[in-house]
């Protein structure tokens, strides 16, 4: 039994509510910024280019940039939201106030799958990457990638144990590196610094250019969220940065803008050296894309560097993703939606120890187990639910607390159109993503039904009423 | 009225931890096991396995040399393979259904536990 | 041996030794502190703060 000194200087966020051990507000503007692009980076470096594989290059053009506008859409909505409702949790915490226990509940599946998957899919990148460069110098047998993936998942989870400072402090730095490995690999295979060597008019002749029509650019949306898939979970570091309605908004609009350059550059790059159906193909052929791209030009320095950003931006995502992931469970688990033994916080590193625990056999699972693609698709799914969820959100929040009735950190224009957007572009990819992989979508969405009905029936029994609500905030308008 | 929860055993709080498992590795792993998981590319039949025969140009077997693939039979099947996107309009019919039905019931019972929440924060239950 | 095999080795060593850290130090931390303690963590502090100063 341990004594606690209420006046303690090194022990912040000691309430009046009976906190005794919080999370630990640390976390600047750069963080956020780290958090959100850092999951996202990887996208550009793995994973987008099965879009090319949907529907050929300009389809996935299009999707990028249709994709880009969905999320700069989201990340517009998030802003708002989460700049006014800074908590651990995120969507979830903003569900919970602005539209229901149930649909929280919901929201926190969602997203507590989207960040594992893609933290598996990670890890399974990584292996792959290790093995490859175990072949490129020479070792002849078939390199057991097994190890190289557990090492992945559970350095990164020992990392996230010990401190959020650590962990985001370290996501920075690797973020930093991988992108500026994709502007390097731009100005020297472009003509900037070097003579170019693009080729997209001859790479995109004759029936290389739309090799499935119109419809591929629809089937090319179920990827082209893959170059942003991630970005939203910025307002998961809600309850640790150290100005949430400053800092916020601030570094997740950075984000989206660093990421629409990133993508566009990415693809310009890719389609302009690989032949689109090997890039198109992420289980056979071009599996990191740009790293390819970088063995293409021949120049060995390019190689190393875009071999290190590969890693490096898959380390950063999987680590933003325990960071995310865990934080979402915490506040589920602190609120009573899950067992409230996930509610914990470590007294000495101050994170959301036994949540971070409990994700990492199920990562692993996954990771080692099932296919890329589809390890990939249930993260798209899990997130595109999300993204449908978010203009529900924002037009409920505008109208339960209009503007002024609150003090909103940041106000996004243009309302209601980025959310009505956001609502067409996500009908879109349910399409896109029903031309492949209906199966798993319906099976997705029956696991949710099941979930939801036994949350509603059985375990929101568990849950305070009032007590979850915790704005400062009038009474919703229409109650 | 306060509504008091319950507090839950140990025990009760890992059956539903197991509860929760059973259904995310059913709803993930049951797709993949029948075999039901779609997404799948297939290469047709007699499909040509020469550079001449797949159409490609000299710019693009130039690539592929550089990838180090000189013998265009090893990547005929990545070049050569293709989606198949027909459908029915009866599973899309489905999969609108199955989609709005989910967030029609998710929003109505939402609905009821928020306007719970609402009127014991603020206090006029009559 | 050849160097990858080593690294292999290495690779489940380390993840062995990082995992058993995690394990050993979660055992501990639930062993020495109140269960009170560790689950007293409360959404929005903050804005209870604010609330209480100005209200």
């Amino acid at each position: 039994m341990a004594e606690f000194d209420i006046t303690s200087t090194t022990r912040d966020g000691m309430g009046p509510h009976g906190t005794q051990v919080g999370l630990l507000r640390v976390l600047g503007p750069a963080h956020v910024w780290a958090l959100g692009v850092g999951i996202v980076l990887v996208g550009e470096y793995m994973g987008w280019n099965f879009a090319v594989g949907k529907g050929g290059a300009y389809a996935a053009l299009i999707a990028c940039w249709l994709a880009g506008i969905l999320y700069s859409c989201v990340a517009m909505i998030d802003s708002e939201v989460t700049s006014t409702v800074a908590a651990a949790g995120g969507q979830y915490t903003q569900a919970k106030h602005i539209v229901g226990p149930l649909m929280a509940f919901n929201v926190g599946l969602y997203l507590v799958f989207a960040y594992t998957m893609l933290e598996a899919a990670n890890a399974i990148t990584a292996g792959y990457l290790i093995s490859e460069v175990a072949r490129l110098t020479g070792y002849d047998g078939t390199l057991d990638q097994r190890p190289f993936i557990v090492l992945v998942i559970v350095f990164l989870a020992w990392l996230n144990y010990r401190g959020v400072l650590a962990t985001l402090t370290f996501n920075l730095v690797i973020t930093a590196v991988a992108f500026v490995a994709i502007l390097v690999l731009f100005v020297s295979t472009t003509g900037l610094l070097a003579p170019s060597m693009m080729q997209h008019a001859a790479l995109m002749e004759g029936p290389a250019a739309l090799p499935y029509g119109w419809i591929g650019v629809l089937a090319a949306m179920h990827f082209g969220l893959w170059f942003y898939l991630g970005i939203e979970g910025t307002t998961q570091a809600a309850e640790e940065v150290r100005s949430p309605a400053r800092a916020l908004p601030f570094g997740t609009l950075a984000g989206i803008m660093t990421l629409l350059i990133a993508a566009t550059l990415t693809w310009y790059i890719c389609v302009g050296l690989i032949p689109w159906e090997f890039l198109g193909d992420g289980v056979n052929g071009s599996v990191a894309p740009l790293f390819d791209a970088a063995r293409l030009t021949g120049m060995q320095p390019l190689v190393v560097l875009l071999g290190v950003g590969t890693l490096f931006a898959t380390l950063a995502s999987a680590n933003g993703c325990i960071n995310d992931a865990s934080r979402a469970w915490f506040a589920m688990g602190r609120d009573k939606y899950l067992p409230g033994w996930f509610g914990a916080v470590h007294p000495k590193y101050r994170t959301p120890y036994r949540s971070i625990i409990f994700l990492v056999p199920i990562a692993l699972a996954f990771a080692l187990k099932a296919p890329l693609d589809q390890v990939v698709t249930f993260s798209i799914l899990s997130g595109l639910l999300e993204y449908t969820f978010m203009p529900i959100n924002m037009i409920l929040f505008r109208r339960k607390w209009p503007m002024h009735t609150i003090k909103r950190g940041y106000e996004h224009p243009f309302h209601p159109i980025p959310s009505l957007a956001l609502l067409a572009l996500c009908a879109v990819t349910f399409f896109a993503v029903f031309l492949g992989y209906g199966t798993q979508l319906v099976a997705m969405i029956v696991f949710y039904i099941v979930a939801s009905l036994w949350f509603h029936f059985w375990r929101y029994r568990f849950v305070a009423r009032a007590a979850q609500f915790t704005m400062p905030w009038p009474k919703p308008r229409g109650y | 009225m306060t509504y008091r929860p319950p507090k839950q055993s140990k025990l009760s709080q890992l059956f539903d931890v197991i509860v929760l498992l059973a259904m995310t590795f059913g709803a993930l792993y049951i797709p993949l096991f029948l075999g039901l998981a779609g997404g799948s590319k297939s290469v047709p039949e007699g499909a040509p396995t020469t550079w001449e025969g797949m159409g490609q140009n000299a710019a693009q077997v130039a690539q592929y040399n550089a990838l180090g693939f000189t013998d265009p039979a090893a990547v005929s099947n990545i070049i050569n393979a293709r989606y198949d996107y027909s459908f029915s309009w009866g599973a899309l019919a489905v999969m609108i259904v199955v989609i709005v039905a989910y967030y029609a019931l998710m929003l109505r019972f939402s609905e009821q536990e928020y306007r719970d929440v609402i009127s014991e924060k603020f206090g006029d239950r009559p | 041996m050849s160097f990858w095999n080593w690294m292999e080795y290495a690779a489940w060593g380390l993840s062995a030794l990082l995992g058993g850290y995690i394990v050993i130090d979660w055992i501990k931390t639930d062993a020495t502190y109140d269960e009170e303690v560790l689950t007293s963590s409360r959404e929005g502090e903050l804005e209870a703060m604010v609330e209480e100063h100005h209200g």
